[in-house]
């Protein structure tokens, strides 16, 4: 269970206990059950920590030293991603696409950063487990029902699970509700089983030739990895529009 | 010369059943082509008591005719306790309808993605200003027809221990 990082070692020290205390205190084992149940801090959790904390030092780092007159090399980068997600996001979304950017750049640059991070080689990318990309599916599936029943009202959204027909309800509704369900399904699976596969041919390459020839795959990888990043945000988008658009 | 060589062939393999056909089959090779070759090189004299044993290229073909025939018999005659033993030990089937249903999975993926890029390529060359709006679709296309192979292969991975 425990990785072999420096870093995961280090936050397991710090924070592994808590998790054994909570299963202590919460469900009520004895101290010797709850080392036992408890997982610790695993490699892919130190690492989506990284970029989390990665990100967030960037973005400080960004808002400290915004000017008009001179930016600087991380404003700019800072500026081609909002213009790269609004871009996008005014295209698909159209009108009003502003309220939905921050959530959309999020699930973007960590998707992307948590698939890069594999190219360093010996490092597993955290979206290779499958509870990563379940843990972005689920939020995204709850944050595009939230903004649709936000903008059409709790009626009127359910109304849009009904189809156009009335009298067609009873058959449209289970069908809608098993395709929404599908969608974190769908989101998952996509994310995990693009990277294990990737990751999977780059390491059955080194197994076969350790030199040279990996390094192609890793190329893959990078192409995978950005791919795989663009589709995440470029569904949570449609699924947005689907959600807020009016019919009429 | 020619006789000889059949007749040589049938000492050679006599005893089993494959002579008739394939000493039809070495007859009509050297028929065609073997025997210009000899007359140019000059070397029918040199084969004396051992045809086989005096061309060495000869020597060298009709040895891999023999390796041929060989390896067929070995393949027909081995095969069968291989069969025989199924009964009674079971196969392992499963990598075998892992790696089929993989291949299913993938090589119709490859057809629908080739239609999808087709068809994005034919529209780019039409209207090349279309380009932004046909460029994320053709990715949104692909990666929704990949994670159909993706689903298979999570399956195997799920079902197959």
């Amino acid at each position: 269970m425990h990785g072999s990082f420096f870093l995961t070692h280090i936050l397991d020290q710090l924070f592994g206990g808590i998790e054994a205390s909570a299963f202590q205190s919460i469900v009520g084992l004895s101290a010797s059950e709850a080392a036992e149940k408890a997982a610790g801090v695993n490699s892919a959790l130190a690492l989506e920590l990284l970029v989390v904390g990665g990100t967030i030092a960037f973005f400080l780092l960004v808002r400290l030293t915004l000017s008009v007159e001179k930016p600087n090399p991380a404003q700019q980068v800072a500026e081609m991603i909002g213009e790269f997600t609004g871009g996008l996001g005014e295209q698909i979304i159209g009108h009003g696409y502003e309220k939905y950017q921050s959530f959309l750049t999020c699930i973007f640059l960590f998707v992307l950063l948590n698939n890069l991070i594999g190219l360093i080689p010996g490092v597993p990318p955290p979206t290779v487990s499958p509870w990563v990309p379940l843990g972005l599916a689920v939020p995204t599936f709850i944050y595009y029902n939230y903004q649709g029943f936000r903008a059409q009202g709790f009626i009127g959204y359910l109304k849009h699970f009904c189809g156009p027909l009335w009298w067609m309800a009873w058959l449209l509704l289970p069908i809608e509700l098993v395709s929404h369900f599908a969608r974190i399904m769908s989101l998952t699976i996509r994310l995990y089983a693009n990277m294990y596969a990737s990751d999977m041919v780059t390491l059955g390459f080194f197994s076969l030739v350790p030199i040279g020839v990996p390094a192609i795959f890793l190329g893959l990888h990078a192409f995978v990895s950005i791919i795989q990043a663009f589709v995440f945000m470029l569904l949570t988008m449609i699924y947005i529009s689907l959600a807020t658009t009016h019919e009429h | 010369m020619q006789g000889l060589k059949a007749e040589e062939f049938d000492f050679v393999i006599g005893t089993t059943k494959v002579v008739p056909c394939y000493k039809a089959f070495a007859g009509e090779r050297f028929r065609s082509g073997q025997t210009k070759g000899r007359k140019s090189e000059g070397a029918s004299t040199v084969s004396l008591n051992h045809p086989l044993a005096a061309n060495p290229r000869e020597a060298g073909e009709t040895m891999r005719k023999l390796q041929y025939v060989l390896m067929m018999l070995a393949v027909l005659f081995c095969a069968m306790p291989a069969f025989a033993d199924g009964g009674s030990t079971a196969i392992n089937l499963v990598p075998i309808g892992a790696g089929i249903g993989m291949a299913l999975a993938a090589g119709l993926c490859g057809l629908g993605q080739g239609k999808a890029t087709a068809s994005a390529c034919e529209a780019l060359a039409r209207n090349p200003g279309a380009r932004g709006g046909l460029m994320i679709f053709l990715v949104l296309g692909l990666a929704l027809i990949e994670s159909l192979t993706l689903f298979t292969l999570v399956i195997i991975l799920v079902k197959v221990k």
